[in-house]
């Protein structure tokens, strides 16, 4: 599904370099569970930015499901952001003046789906992270575990193949954080591929393998042992 | 993304900051309303002026006396206030012999004052032959207007303006049969013309004493000329045949071989009708163009709004483009949420235009009472529409090209 090899990212201000990936490899297949781990400055954000499409790499390859990225115009990677990835952030990125309707809504608004045949993916995809009744409440009134499983309905509105989860337990109580991460391991056994970033060792730990960056490199990449896996009902 | 989409989208933004839209869009309101405003009574004053050369009466060739030095762009010497004698009895006869000719009259215009007992005022007394009231379309209300044989006998006898009726004898009385006297001469009051305003040439109609050209010339003027001539074309012919037959009567008459020496000038009705309509049609065209000042503050206000709008909005830029939103979807959306703002403040600009319009409408017909007509033209509605929406085009691409060039990593960061 993802293959990199040799990838560079160099940030170039005031004729000044600086590297902040030097030659990353690795592949991850259809229906990891993937933690990066990495303290702050490893390059574990800019990986994910490239992996997600979000930036380009300036070395280094990097193939998704057999397409070469550098091959492909902004457009095309957009659609296929909107298509196949889901984004689940820190901080939620919810539009807090629109409902929880209209904010799960959003990637459709950019997809091929009609009109007519946005209520019941939403509604489905409300209904997995278990908020069916707060379908039409403004997201502002919502509490911030509410907020980060609404954010996981609008990255599973399109059905995506793999979700990328940016410290999404960061600004979460741990009850919380253990629900969002009760949900991530679900999609994960339900067959979708989740990439997370984190740098909580008992977080990363939901994952079935760590990739661990130190200065823009891989340190280890390792299999978890007993990943944790969420025994509570909460994701159906 | 679909237009329904990018329309409901802009419409929550909008609504989502209500007072900042409204004062947003006040500007463009301010600018279309202005417009509106202009452009609808520009054509309203447009309606009256034509209005009142029309009711000089229809058909007419207008020939004044002096020519034009061959200038397109000069007036008749007549025009310029110098007495110019060339227009005689003969040109009349002439004129009333061709058969393209339907009718002539003609006017010997002075300043006098009028008096009757103890009230006076100055007014423009006209002598006209009988046939003047059908031809100029003056319409006497009280009483009658003079005959042939009044002026064939110089009988001193007028026919008078309402203003001047109602300022010598007091509103509401009745002068026909009374004397009032102009030049030292006692003239019977034996008509009063209907209502008209002020008409060509700058004259009050309704200050006004007309009395048989005779009289005029050879008792209050001591003159042998007109100062015009007006003709009135035989329905049968074209009348630029007519006004060029008039030119050649009027050419030999005077024995005059060269054009563009002729001592007299020819305007058919037609000609005036057309060079006022586009002299009011410049004149609110330049009204309008001040007023659209506004329109462009309103714009620049857009801009303004929808700049501070983007970098509000950086970390939603971030999150749709993170979600599939390429540079174009953004900028659509942008553009869109601009020429929404400009396009119903155009709307609100047209109808608070269409009330101040109506409200200018009822003052000037009721409180001054003036025919003045409701002109609401499609023109300046389109226009309006049009300008609005391009105002909101052109002032929110730059803010929209903003906003799409926003990189998604960046945009996610901004706090």
């Amino acid at each position: 599904m993802i293959e990199v090899k040799d990838l560079k990212k160099d940030y170039t201000d005031e004729g000044e370099v600086t590297s902040a990936l030097r030659g990353v490899s690795f592949t991850i297949n259809k229906g990891d569970f993937v933690s990066i781990m990495g303290p702050s400055g490893s390059g574990k954000s800019t990986l994910v930015q490239i992996l997600s499409f979000l930036d380009r790499s300036t070395g280094g390859s990097y193939e998704f499901n057999g397409k070469k990225i550098d091959d492909l115009s902004d457009v095309e990677l957009a659609r296929i952001r909107n298509k196949s990835i889901g984004f689940v952030f820190q901080s939620f990125n919810l539009l807090t003046r629109l409902t929880v309707y209209e904010n799960v809504e959003l990637p459709l608004v950019y997809s091929d789906v009609p009109v007519s045949g946005r209520k019941k993916l939403i509604e489905d995809a409300v209904h997995s992270v278990g908020l069916d009744e707060k379908l039409y409440v403004e997201t502002a009134k919502l509490s911030g575990g509410q907020k980060q499983r609404i954010a996981i309905a609008r990255a599973l509105v399109n059905d995506p193949d793999i979700i990328f989860a940016d410290e999404p337990t960061g600004n979460l109580d741990s009850v919380s954080g253990a629900q969002v991460m009760s949900i991530l391991d679900g999609l994960n056994h339900s067959g979708r591929t989740v990439i997370l970033v984190t740098h909580e060792t008992n977080t990363a730990e939901f994952a079935d393998r760590i990739i661990r960056l130190r200065d823009g490199m891989v340190e280890s990449d390792e299999k978890v042992k007993n990943p944790r896996h969420s025994k509570d009902e909460f994701f159906k | 993304m679909r237009v329904s989409d990018l329309i409901k989208s802009s419409r929550a933004t909008l609504k989502h900051g209500k007072m900042r839209s409204l004062l947003t869009m006040l500007g463009i309101v301010i600018g279309i309303s202005s417009v509106i405003i202009l452009m609808s009574i520009g054509a309203s004053a447009q309606d009256y002026i034509l209005g009142q050369v029309q009711g000089l009466g229809s058909n007419l060739i207008i020939i004044l006396p002096g020519g034009t030095n061959n200038g397109k762009f000069s007036s008749p010497a007549a025009a310029q206030g110098i007495i110019v004698t060339s227009l005689k009895q003969q040109d009349v006869d002439a004129l009333g012999r061709d058969p393209s000719v339907a009718a002539v009259t003609e006017e010997s215009r002075g300043q006098a004052t009028a008096a009757f007992g103890d009230n006076s005022m100055v007014t423009t007394f006209d002598g006209v032959p009988a046939n003047f009231f059908t031809v100029r379309n003056f319409a006497v209300q009280n009483g009658y207007p003079f005959t042939d044989a009044d002026v064939q006998a110089y009988n001193h006898v007028a026919v008078i303006g309402s203003s001047l009726a109602d300022t010598l004898f007091g509103a509401g009385s009745d002068p026909v049969g009374q004397y009032i006297q102009v030049k030292n001469i006692q003239f019977r009051v034996v008509g009063v013309l209907a209502k008209k305003g002020t008409g060509a040439f700058g004259i009050d109609q309704d200050n006004l004493v007309l009395v048989p050209i005779t009289v005029a010339q050879k008792q209050m003027l001591g003159v042998d000329y007109f100062t015009d001539v007006m003709v009135q074309a035989n329905d049968s012919y074209n009348i630029d045949f007519v006004k060029a037959r008039v030119q050649n009567i009027l050419e030999q008459d005077h024995n005059i071989t060269d054009p563009n020496k002729d001592d007299f000038t020819i305007e058919t009705q037609q000609d005036v009708l057309s060079l006022l309509g586009n002299i009011t049609n410049i004149l609110t065209l330049f009204l309008a163009a001040i007023a659209s000042i506004s329109l462009i503050v309103g714009g620049i206000g857009i801009m303004n709004i929808m700049l501070v709008s983007v970098i509000e909005r950086t970390k939603e830029i971030g999150l749709r483009k993170s979600v599939g939103a390429t540079n174009n979807d953004i900028l659509q959306q942008f553009l869109v949420e601009s020429v929404m703002l400009t396009f119903i403040g155009g709307i609100i600009g047209i109808a608070l235009g269409g009330v101040v319009v109506g409200l200018a409408w009822l003052v000037i017909t009721k409180v001054f009472a003036v025919a003045w007509t409701f002109e609401f033209p499609l023109t300046a509605i389109l226009l309006a529409v049009a300008v609005s929406s391009v105002t909101g085009i052109a002032f929110g691409i730059y803010p929209a090209r903003q906003a799409a060039r926003k990189s998604p990593i960046e945009a996610l960061r901004y706090e």
